[in-house]
């Protein structure tokens, strides 16, 4: 028991898309925390509130769950926390259950779940508006006399309601629930047993411990979540053994159990719900029946996609072209305060140039976060998703796949990051094994560099050169999809995956939300990604500086052709050869292997070109008078398309790679994805290259 | 003692936009099924089909639910006289 004094720790529990985040952001404004937990990835949010007496309050926000039989991660750590399971996150003592008043019944099955839990619980009564507004009257003290437990009504948009909440939070004393229903009669003796299993052997308090054997007894298929325990052998045993017997008379207690459940929530409701009357389809059926299935809904959801498309290219331009020349100037001034020599070239080419590759892209990432959360906020998403679910599907992937993938044309990292949201295993995995294969914006340079020298005018037109990139584009996309259809096919085939979603009603977007979402976010990817840029930037640096010339007064294409990275690109020439490129440009797909923007600096470096922008003029010149040992030119057209063709397949980019390795919680899929994107970039480009030559190119 | 000329089930995904129909039966994969019936899409269920015929959208209870084709395919409904535009 806790002792009077102690912190409350309450967990703030309810369905997606009841406004429980609004709550969590109302009690707790800035004082979030927000970390993932351990084994698994999902976000964990903590907040601290401040009781009545200004007592500090923690709250657990966990995540939306319409049940506690868990059908995905996020819903799986619910259930494993509030069933005391996780090692890493006790128990909360109490718990907050927030219902959307204006679907009661729905919302009321994870809070009878709860309340079978026996610990006090706080039910809120959010969206009270909404209900009113769709010819509903909800009486709160009636279903508070008719649960037992404290039912606050609020509008926690409008903060209507919070300080009741916090005065019922502040409360020592919370009444427990008297919801008192039945089991169905023939499943009684199987959950007792095994409620006693659980108290005996698995230390479970009692009431917790019949709760947690009804859902054992009836869940079919259980999803089990990293981080959380296991049940004893003891228990485990009597668990089969009422299964086994279950099936051998086929009795279908899932069914049977919810069935019994809805009864008890029907009765519960019976006077608190009064329908005044049927106000006929709302606003957002309305604006549905003509977003969805129409015509006029597939141009409005192109329009919503070119403007996310083109923001990301246009509008992130001049703050990056900011960010990049305010990193110039640091790296002038750290080279103008440090004396010449390693340090201050680590300094300036391993740090400043690495970090400020990656902070160069922050813009760019934090519009593509704006945008999700726009989506998400006005709850276009949701029809977005089930949309793109048709489409989707027959490669093999899921609706939901799509804004990941999108968001991939920008950076695959956050990309990567959105996938959460796919519940199916095998579908999220192979959305991100193939994120990569959309031509991220890193892509960018190397394209422009290549067009630039395959061009031989010194004034590229800008629709050839939006016809090549457009091109490249269209390659890396038709990959994506057709590798995605080959791995559902072959190592991820599953059954055609079954699809049900709520669609949040529309609402008017919450920019708060929205910004404090987009900082958040962007914040955890400059962390992850950062530091790991930031390591190997600097391993990169020392690839390329050591071994020394022994000669300290030779140009630093020489330097770099001496250092390991360049005995690398001459170890790599056989192999290379064959697809055009030779050694030089094998040190550059080396040093780019880290991040692939690296490559047009690297080439400068290599062919003794003092880049001072990104202006790709000085280089383009020193490309195309390079030649082979024979004489031969080297940045043939042809050549320079492959290249081209190279980045657009090969795995380049050791953040996603890290990102990768976290969101699969093992290092077998970058692995893989490293594998089998590197080298088939190696068998087109070669097919590319031989076809092209055997053609007379 | 007449017969129905045509028989009122169809699969959810036949029901014409508008119309109201209550749930027969419910096949499908069996968790998927168990998901079904946790957000009110069980037997007896009334259930009002806002459109679609392969991805479709429908109304529960004042639950908007969309569902794919081969998840409406396993869903049969019974429908009820009447439109409710």
């Amino acid at each position: 028991m806790r002792a009077a004094g102690d912190l409350p720790v309450y967990a703030m529990v309810g369905n997606p898309n009841c406004g429980k985040t609004t709550l969590f952001n109302a009690l707790t404004g800035l004082r979030q925390k927000v970390g993932n937990y351990p084994g698994v990835t999902v976000e964990k949010k903590e907040g601290e509130a401040y009781s009545q007496h200004g007592r500090p309050m923690k709250i657990i926000d966990l995540p939306g769950s319409y049940s506690l039989a868990a059908r995905s991660p996020d819903e799986g750590v619910l259930r494993d926390v509030l069933l005391g399971r996780r090692a890493d996150t006790p128990a909360p003592h109490r718990i907050i259950c927030v219902v959307d008043a204006s679907n009661l019944e729905r919302n009321l099955y994870l809070a009878h779940q709860i309340l079978d839990l026996g610990r006090p619980v706080i039910v809120v009564l959010n969206m009270m508006d909404v209900a009113i507004g769709s010819g509903q009257r909800i009486d709160p003290s009636k279903l508070e006399a008719a649960l037992g437990v404290p039912v606050i009504p609020c509008e926690a948009i409008r903060g209507k309601g919070v300080v009741a909440l916090r005065l019922a939070m502040s409360r020592a004393d919370l009444p427990l629930a008297r919801h008192r229903w039945d089991v169905p009669g023939p499943i009684a003796p199987a959950v007792a047993e095994l409620q006693a299993s659980l108290v005996q052997t698995d230390g479970r308090a009692p009431l917790v411990a019949r709760a947690e054997a009804l859902l054992l007894l009836t869940d079919i298929d259980t999803l089990r979540v990293e981080g959380s325990t296991t049940l004893s052998p003891q228990t485990h045993a009597v668990l089969a053994q009422w299964r086994q017997r279950w099936a051998r008379e086929k009795m279908d207690w899932s069914g049977t159990l919810i069935r019994a459940r809805y009864e008890a929530i029907s009765r519960l409701c019976a006077g608190v719900i009064n329908r005044t009357r049927d106000l006929g389809p709302s606003w957002s059926d309305r604006i549905d029946r003509v977003l969805v299935h129409s015509l006029w809904g597939w141009l409005f959801f192109a329009l919503v996609m070119a403007a996310l498309f083109l923001s990301i290219f246009m509008l992130a331009e001049g703050p990056m072209g900011w960010i990049d020349t305010r990193m110039t100037e640091l790296g002038g001034w750290v080279k103008a305060s440090l004396p010449a020599g390693d340090l201050q070239d680590l300094l300036v080419n391993g740090v400043i140039g690495g970090v400020g590759g990656i902070l160069v892209f922050l813009p760019q990432i934090l519009i593509l976060f704006f945008f999700v959360g726009l989506l998400e906020s006005t709850g276009y998403m949701a029809r977005a998703a089930f949309m793109m679910d048709r489409p989707m599907s027959k490669v093999g992937l899921h609706g939901k796949s799509f804004i990941p993938l999108l968001g991939s044309y920008a950076c695959a990292i956050p990309g990567i990051m959105a996938t959460r949201t796919i519940e199916n295993a095998k579908d999220r995995l192979v959305t991100i094994l193939v994120a990569p294969l959309m031509s991220c914006s890193a892509r960018l340079p190397v394209y422009l560099l290549m067009i630039a020298t395959l061009l031989p005018k010194n004034e590229v037109s800008t629709p050839t050169k939006i016809g090549i990139m457009f091109l490249m584009y269209l390659v890396g996309t038709v990959g994506a999809f057709g590798f995605a259809w080959l791995f559902k096919r072959t190592l991820f085939k599953s059954a055609p995956p079954l699809m049900i979603m709520e669609l949040p009603p529309y609402q008017a977007p919450r920019w708060k939300e929205i910004a404090r979402q987009m900082v958040e976010r962007a914040w955890l990817f400059l962390k992850n990604a950062g530091t790991i840029i930031l390591a190997i930037s600097m391993v990169l640096w020392f690839l390329t500086t050591f071994p020394k010339h022994p000669d300290p007064k030779v140009g630093v294409d020489v330097q770099i052709a001496h250092s390991l990275a360049g005995r690398a690109g001459h170890l790599l020439e056989p192999v290379i050869k064959p697809l055009g490129f030779d050694w030089r440009i094998g040190i550059s797909l080396v040093t780019s292997f880290a991040a692939r923007e690296v490559f047009v600096s690297s080439l400068g470096v290599i062919f003794g070109v003092e880049l001072k922008s990104d202006d790709p003029a000085p280089v383009r010149v020193a490309l195309q008078a390079a030649r082979w040992p024979n004489g031969a030119i080297l940045f043939t057209p042809l050549v320079c398309f492959n290249l081209m063709i190279f980045y657009v397949f090969a795995m380049q980019c050791m953040s996603t790679v890290a990102v990768v390795k976290r969101e699969t919680n093992s290092w077998r899929w970058p692995l893989f994805q490293i594998g089998y994107m590197t080298g088939s970039a190696w068998l087109i480009c070669l097919v590319v290259y031989q076809t092209g030559r055997a053609l007379g190119f | 003692m007449t017969t129905p000329l045509f028989d009122p089930r169809v699969p959810l995904c036949q029901l014409p936009a508008g119309a109201m129909g209550r749930v027969c039966a419910i096949t499908g994969e069996e968790s998927f099924v168990q998901r079904l019936r946790e957000m009110g899409l069980g037997e007896a269920a009334i259930v009002r089909k806002v459109s679609g015929t392969t991805t479709i959208l429908c109304q529960v209870n004042g639950t908007r639910i969309a569902l794919n084709h081969d998840a409406a395919r396993g869903i049969m409904v019974e429908q009820l006289p009447g439109n409710a535009h």
